[in-house]
């Protein structure tokens, strides 16, 4: 057998990504090449002027931290005997080299259907049912993709690399034999995935802020797969997660404290929100139909340069389709918070700023307003950790920093700059009213 | 005033979040008054029961996963209340996190009695079922009622069932699963009798 050349790329955050020449093919595929065209952090660059990295490195980055991750958590050195029973192909050579090899392709993958400028504008914009892990899937069975997966040493199943690339979470059609999902953890997963541990640290290194850095190597030498066997007091389960030995605790909690700081300084700012909703209302009016196309013939020929160079020429053209959202994002001319959700209003009412919203709208116009709501996904820091003497606990019981790690909640009402004053005016005098909580009528809806 | 707003999310089931988030902690409440650990697992398969079985629409979507079936909406709508402090965790070493209603859901409640009550019947049979269940119980006979509504297993024998269960959870013998079969096929029928629409 020919030995495989290893193709080295320099990166920021890893130093080197290693690929092989199968490996090699996928990156050299129009649907992988496309992500040079896609900025990882949508129009974050008008507010942090660096971050115009892209999907692209991002996904190389991915797919070297997850075979790290699978080449720990199966080290048979560091699997205990209840997990080796339970996961079957880790005892098979041919087995957890087949795996390693659909681990890596699904994290260099798992972002290929990205649409434009990524989250920026995906949610309102997508046809009913689909998002960009359904176009990921999609682009992965595509005849060009499988052709690719059948011609690697051994061939690739795409189906294995779908569920990997995506998750339970989003492939619901699909069922996940406890290996799979494994492995689908380790690189989507809440606690430890491998996308959030390169983003946090990329995202960080390109914004030029310090607050996504934390130690991952420790944090993943310490990786196990662990039976989750604490829950209660009764009868324990042996369904298997991914956890930690207890010498990596502090590099979880600095994960977790990062992942806090980005999503409230970085990712949730309410200028580079606003452009995220601009930019939708925008797209809402270029593109055909106001969504985003899904045939992948139409679809992966549309990146960010097409619409960058759209808004430049809507921004100063009242004639053209977007104008008044162009100008918004190209001169800078962006909604200003009106109202931001606070504790104190929360205490009253959890959807306060939703009430606001509405009662603004009711009382001035529906097109002054903009509302951005946001309530932190996944599970809460729970995880098993392996104590020294062997003992699994919550990760929750050894760690005071992780059960005080506070979850992100975002609820903002924007403003035309022109009618801020007033509509200044007019809340102040109203709030309380408006989000002062209703008791339900006979038909059982808020009154 | 608009209440109908879940994550974004407007097609959920035909309660809004707050009245949701009412029903959960309300079972919650009930779970606990029934000395369930209520930890995740707990609160999970009581809400998966909750609307599979007793028909609370509370619209999240369930797959097998995690210790059977699993919403990943509902993790993320957990979350969320924790967000908004309407319930918390509760730590008692060595065992993991469990789940509690707070305060300021009592108070929301208040505003809510319709919805409660129209559901209340239904929540505290879930409660009175579960309640006493740990997380194996939980894993085996909320698996158990998951696969056997799959389609193409509805008609299909119990054995044939509980090898689809033992092949998809490793973890569960093939005499735990019927077990479990038998002892969902149990609930079922009273849940049917307690509450025949």
């Amino acid at each position: 057998m020919m030995p495989r050349t290893v193709h080295e790329i320099r990166d920021p955050i890893h130093t080197f990504v290693r690929m092989d020449d199968d490996e090699r093919k996928v990156l050299n595929s129009r649907s992988f090449q496309r992500l040079r065209h896609i900025h990882q952090l949508g129009m974050t660059y008008l507010v942090y002027p660096g971050a115009t990295h892209r999907r692209f490195e991002h996904s190389l980055g991915v797919m070297d931290l997850a075979s790290r991750v699978f080449d720990v958590v199966t080290d048979p050195a560091n699997v205990g005997d209840s997990i080796r029973d339970l996961l079957r192909p880790l005892a098979n050579p041919h087995h957890r080299s087949y795996w390693r090899r659909v681990v890596r392709m699904a994290a260099l993958c798992h972002d290929i259907g990205h649409p434009p400028f990524s989250h920026a504008a995906e949610k309102y914009l997508m046809p009913q049912g689909w998002d960009h892990e359904r176009l990921t899937r999609k682009i992965i069975s595509s005849r060009d993709m499988r052709g690719i997966w059948k011609s690697m040493t051994p061939p690739l199943r795409h189906k294995d690399i779908q569920k990997l690339a995506v998750g339970p979470k989003k492939a619901r059609d699909l069922q996940f034999s406890d290996w799979e999902a494994i492995l689908s953890e380790i690189i989507t997963g809440d606690a430890f995935g491998v996308d959030r541990i390169d983003y946090l640290l990329r995202d960080s290194h390109h914004a030029g802020v310090a607050y996504g850095r934390f130690d991952h190597h420790r944090l993943i030498d310490t990786l196990r797969i662990l039976p989750k066997n604490y829950e209660g007091e009764g009868k324990i389960s042996e369904e298997p997660a991914l956890g930690m030995e207890e010498g990596g605790i502090q590099s979880a909690e600095a994960l977790m404290i990062a992942r806090y700081l980005m999503y409230s300084q970085v990712y949730f700012h309410p200028v580079r929100r606003i452009y995220d909703i601009h930019l939708r209302d925008f797209l809402k009016e270029w593109l055909a139909g106001g969504l985003f196309p899904i045939k992948l013939g139409d679809y992966l020929p549309l990146v960010d340069d097409d619409i960058v160079a759209a808004l430049w020429i809507a921004a100063f053209d009242k004639k053209k389709k977007g104008h008044e959202h162009a100008r918004r994002i190209i001169r800078r001319e962006h909604f200003k918070v009106i109202y931001e959700l606070n504790p104190v209003d929360a205490g009253v009412n959890p959807e306060a700023a939703d009430a606001i919203f509405s009662a603004l709208k009711s009382k001035y116009h529906t097109s002054l307003f903009r509302y951005d709501y946001y309530r932190q996904s996944g599970g809460s820091t729970d995880f098993p950790v392996k104590l020294r003497d062997g003992r699994i606990v919550s990760s929750l019981s050894v760690s005071e920093a992780l059960n005080n790690i506070p979850i992100v909640t975002i609820g903002r009402v924007f403003v035309d700059r022109a009618y801020f004053d007033g509509a200044c005016r007019w809340l102040e005098d109203s709030r309380d009213g408006i989000i002062a909580l209703q008791r339900e009528g006979d038909d059982g809806q808020a009154g | 005033m608009v209440l109908s707003r879940f994550n974004g999310r407007e097609t959920m089931g035909r309660l809004d979040r707050l009245q949701r988030a009412v029903l959960l902690a309300r079972l919650i409440e009930e779970l606990r008054a029934e000395n369930s650990w209520c930890g995740e697992t707990h609160v999970q398969k009581a809400t998966y029961i909750a609307q599979s079985v007793v028909g609370i629409e509370m619209g999240f979507e369930f797959i097998l996963y995690k210790h059977g079936p699993f919403s990943f909406d509902l993790r993320d709508e957990l979350t969320a209340l924790r967000a908004d402090r309407l319930v918390e965790l509760e730590l008692k070493w060595p065992y993991g996190p469990r789940i509690a209603a707070t305060d300021r859901i009592s108070r929301i409640q208040k505003y809510h009695p319709k919805t409660l009550r129209k559901y209340e019947g239904k929540i505290r049979f879930v409660a009175d079922v579960l309640g006493s269940k740990d997380v194996v119980d939980l894993e085996r006979l909320g698996t158990a009622f998951f696969v056997s509504r799959l389609s193409g297993v509805k008609n299909a024998r119990d054995d044939e069932i509980a090898g689809r269960i033992c092949r998809l959870k490793r973890h569960i013998s093939s005499e735990e699963a019927i077990a479990a079969l038998q002892q969902a096929r149990k609930i079922e029928a009273e849940a049917r009798k307690e509450f025949p629409s």
